[in-house]
């Protein structure tokens, strides 16, 4: 039916089945190389690649805590959370998002490229995950979204906590502020367990307690589809509230401080004498905290930081000067506990002091005359601890000097303190190679040369004189506490140690300290009040040494630092104010009326309450 | 036409069951692929069993008719596909950037698909007509011609990958009759200088789909993405699988091509190394009965369509899996009887009616 007889006799069987058989074995390569591909990938990388699939699978969404409140001492809040406002868009509900880009930017008046800056990845393939793209937008074009949410499919808001400092640059030193955490902070090990898109403290209490505000994130795991389409929450964990922190600072008194500081730039403290409590802390010139909130912008960076005044810097711990007449209270300390005078010792000043082949003077021309000790500080006579210092020397008004708590920290709870300076001969011959030289003890007598003081020591060291003998270490934070009260840690007064000054000399200086406000020729004479209970002693930080007769009309950046610490009243002190006037000329004239201010504000603060 | 009863003795069950046995699990895998996608109209595992039930009809056809009459006719099976090939460059319907399919009624065919079948005849009927020990350069030129045009055609469509499945047929059947050492030289070293000529011609996308394969994680979320997603859906199964409609990747949709090109991942995720294991000895079992009935067939055309056909489905296993599992280049090669796809559906069931055509009719001598 079919005939093609002859092709069967060409059909020769055998050479295919031998092909067959060679190809057979080929085909079962082939097979094992894919089984063994399998074999590697769902077996030996299985685990891994399980992973992976998870990975895809699941997405964890993080919940910010809301940081904790700072509050000052009686319960005033200082730092607040404020909303502030991200605008997202959904690239799948939003179905032609230039169009829905150009419609927000119209509305709202931004030019095509401000909303377009975190424009990242609209197409990364995910629709329903909402991309950023416009951060803290104001609430006036708050407004404007959510009255035209219409128009604008896929735009959604996005609450985020901004922090509010209510006093603004007033206390911008002891608050700080805050800023996403940067890249050199994330790989240290003070940061491990923080996360690349974290907030965290960058100066000030924000920084020191940054543990504390921050709270513990919470997160939601939930099943994504290829989309990014939510499908189901797999777990939920809350985050947990930072806590709260209560500061010593009194909200009124660090105004009326502010407001009496009228100077160019400088730095004042309040401090309670009996617990070292830090009142008040005020730095100018300052800056606006609340410009840091969501990332400041780079020209504004850098007129902060450019600025020759420095605005960023917390002069009263950080500021290093040399005391200037105020370590005078530490020479007459030193010297009548080593015994080498009595209150009484009498020294003949005429004004100049010689000291080898140089000659020092006196600030008074004409000198003192025969005075006391009480006399020498009332009147700050120079040519009396120009005595004092050689009777000394440099090691043992170093020695001193450290029980005083200078040349090292004090361990306020701020970041960045300095350790100020206190010289001794071995000091200066590993320094500069030089032995000491008889005459830098002379000056260092009397606060001058290579003495170096930050403020909140120098008046930590004061209360001490005024509290009878306690040095107390200074104390900015009171109590932390949970959101709901409880408290976390509490910080009370701590005692550094007690001042090696007996009682009895302890109250010859400070009747000095008084006398030198109260009694004629006294230096503090402008901190007089009706009540006589003001204690207080001037200084005067050389910057470069002067000839004399010069002091007039020199450029600002020469002048000297005016200071001035006082206490009140003289029988039992409740503050002590430190004012340091950067290139005010002489303490007194200077420094002193801003401290009166303060004194006055704060007994008028007193009598309201 | 009579039709032997012999004819219903000698049917072959075994290659019936393997072929249903396999579009079976495919259906099943259809039906998970397609458990999670609300997309509205039929479902793709009814659509496949259409097809399926289609494709049974089409093979009785094919099987009832002496495969000699099919030989026969090769030449004119040819030129048709050819035709239709021409109809697709003139009025197919433009896909993905290509231009591969033709509307029928309502219903959209790939003659590219067919081409494969019919150049699996065309090589039969042309090598048992030179059944000769040692091949001549007129040969090689007539060969190149008829296996040319389709390629031309169909890289140009472009689908580089169904082009480059014709020429390995094309070689595979050389290889098979014996064509000769010095010919296959020529060919390869002529393929060998082209090579990188055709690099010029290629598309964008298919330079791209070159180079992602030899790097998949270069661009992870644009051209890499879908055999990273495949090698992760296949390696997460495991040992036994995640479980029937559990494969994450496949439910929540990060494999892409689920119900066409990456079907078998859809497999592996959900039944481990144990049900891939198991698909693969099947389709071990079908490529083996196919060379049997090579061997056992009674003359050169039955032997050349019978081997043909085999080859046919096992480059398809091998291209396909191959390609899912990362060891070859992303291209649309689909896994025989698994993958949802109507015209390959059709031409892999008349593939099997000529199996089952040359199986059954090896013993009936003719009158």
């Amino acid at each position: 039916m079919f005939g093609n007889q002859d092709r069967l006799t060409n059909y020769d069987p055998g050479e295919f089945r031998e092909k067959i058989r060679l190809i057979k074995w080929l085909v079962l390569l082939a097979f094992f190389i894919l089984i063994s591909r399998l074999w590697y990938l769902q077996v030996v990388k299985g685990d891994n690649l399980r992973q992976r699939s998870e990975n895809n699978r699941i997405r964890i969404h993080e919940i910010k805590p809301l940081r904790g409140l700072i509050m000052d001492t009686h319960g005033n809040i200082l730092v607040d959370n404020q909303s502030s406002f991200d605008i997202s868009i959904i690239p799948e509900a939003a179905k032609n998002i230039e169009d829905v880009m150009n419609t927000l930017a119209r509305l709202c008046g931004w030019g095509p490229d401000a909303i377009f800056c975190e424009n990242v990845s609209l197409k990364s393939g995910r629709p329903f995950v909402p991309v950023r793209i416009g951060r803290n937008i104001g609430r006036d074009k708050l407004a404007i979204v959510e009255t035209n949410s219409m128009d604008l499919p896929g735009v959604v808001v996005d609450v985020v906590p901004v922090r509010e400092y209510i006093h603004g640059e007033t206390m911008a030193h002891i608050l700080g502020y805050v800023g996403d955490i940067s890249t050199s902070e994330l790989g240290g090990d003070a940061y491990s367990g923080y996360r690349s898109d974290d907030i965290v403290g960058k100066y000030g209490i924000e920084k020191y307690l940054d543990g504390y505000l921050k709270g513990e994130r919470g997160g939601e795991q939930t099943e994504v589809d290829a989309a990014g389409r939510r499908l189901n929450v797999l777990g939920k964990t809350k985050s947990v509230s930072g806590h709260n922190v209560l500061l010593t600072i009194d909200a009124d008194l660090q105004k009326i401080c502010w407001d009496a500081f009228d100077e160019k730039a400088g730095t004042v403290i309040v401090m309670d004498p009996h617990t070292g409590s830090v009142m008040a802390l005020i730095n100018k010139p300052s800056f606006e905290p609340n410009l840091f909130n969501r990332g400041i912008s780079g020209e504004r960076w850098k007129k902060l930081t450019t600025n020759p005044l420095c605005p960023l810097q917390n002069r009263a711990v950080s500021g290093q000067y040399p005391p200037g007449s105020t370590y005078k209270l530490l020479v007459a300390a030193a010297a009548l506990e080593e015994g080498l005078i009595k209150e009484n010792t009498k020294i003949f000043c005429d004004g100049t002091y010689r000291m080898g082949d140089r000659t020092f003077r006196c600030w008074k021309k004409g000198g003192h005359g025969t005075i006391d000790l009480h006399r020498a500080i009332v009147e700050s006579c120079d040519v009396y601890f120009y005595n004092l210092g050689e009777m000394l020397g440099v090691d043992k008004m170093a020695e001193y000097a450290a029980k005083f708590g200078f040349g090292y920290t004090t361990g306020i709870a701020l970041p960045g303190e300095k350790e100020g300076l206190i010289p001794t001969k071995e000091w200066k011959l590993k320094k500069y190679g030089e032995p000491w030289q008889k005459g830098e003890t002379t000056s260092l007598s009397i606060g001058q040369g290579f003495v170096l003081v930050t403020p909140v020591q120098l008046l930590r060291a004061y209360c001490a004189i005024a509290n009878g003998g306690i040095l107390y270490k200074p104390r900015l934070i009171k109590r932390i506490e949970t959101v709901n009260g409880q408290v976390v840690r509490d910080f009370p007064p701590e005692i550094e140690r007690n001042l090696p000054v007996s009682k009895k000399h302890i109250d010859v200086l400070k009747y000095a300290l008084w006398g030198a406000v109260n009694e004629p020729h006294g230096t503090g004479g402008i901190l007089k009040r009706e009540e006589k209970d003001v204690c207080g002693k001037t200084g005067t930080a050389q910057v470069i040494s002067l000839q004399e007769n010069e002091s007039d009309d020199i450029p600002y950046r020469f002048r000297d630092h005016a200071l001035l610490v006082c206490f009140v009243p003289y029988k039992d002190p409740v503050i002590a104010v430190l004012v340091v006037v950067e290139h005010g000329g002489h303490g007194g004239s200077v420094s002193a009326p801003i401290a009166r201010r303060i004194v006055d504000g704060y007994f008028n603060l007193k009598r309201k309450e | 036409m009579k039709i032997d009863r012999r004819l219903f003795a000698n049917f072959d069950w075994v290659l019936l069951g393997l072929v249903l046995l396999i579009s079976g699990i495919g259906i099943l895998n259809l039906y998970s692929a397609g458990y999670n996608l609300n997309a509205g109209g039929e479902p793709f595992y009814t659509k496949q069993m259409s097809w399926i039930l289609l494709g049974l009809v089409v093979m009785v056809i094919t099987f009832s008719i002496d495969y000699h009459i099919i030989i026969r006719h090769a030449y004119l099976i040819y030129v048709v596909s050819l035709s239709l090939l021409l109809l697709v460059f003139f009025y197919g319907n433009i896909t993905h950037g290509s231009q591969r399919w033709l509307l029928l009624y309502g219903f959209s065919f790939q003659p590219s698909e067919l081409m494969k079948l019919a150049i699996i005849i065309v090589l039969a009927r042309y090598f048992d007509d030179n059944m000769e020990r040692e091949y001549r350069f007129g040969n090689l030129v007539v060969l190149l011609t008829i296996v040319g045009i389709p390629f031309f055609m169909i890289a140009r469509q472009p689908d580089l990958g169904t082009a480059m499945f014709l020429m390995i047929l094309f070689l595979s059947m050389a290889v098979f009759v014996g064509v000769g050492r010095k010919f296959l030289i020529y060919f390869t070293l002529g393929g060998l200088i082209l090579a990188p000529l055709c690099w010029f011609f290629l598309k964008d996308y298919q330079r791209e789909r070159i180079l992602t394969f030899l790097n998949p994680e270069r661009d992870p979320l644009g051209a890499g993405y879908h055999i990273i997603q495949s090698i992760i859906a296949i390696g997460s199964g495991g040992i036994w699988g995640k479980g029937f409609l559990k494969g994450t990747q496949t439910q929540l949709r990060f494999l892409p091509e689920q119900q066409t090109d990456f079907a078998f991942s859809v497999f592996a995720e959900e039944w481990g190394f144990g049900g891939v294991f198991a698909l693969m000895f099947i389709f071990l079992m079908l490529i083996l009965w196919g060379f049997k009935i090579t061997r056992y067939s009674r003359d050169l055309p039955g032997a050349l369509l019978a081997f043909g056909v085999t080859i046919f489905v096992f480059w398809g296993i091998f291209i396909n899996v191959g390609m899912v599992v990362g060891i070859f280049p992303v291209v649309g090669i689909p896994l025989p009887f698994f993958s949802y796809g109507g015209s390959s559906m059709m031409i892999l069931m008349i593939g099997a009616g000529l199996l089952m055509n040359v199986s059954m009719r090896r013993f009936i001598l003719q009158p």
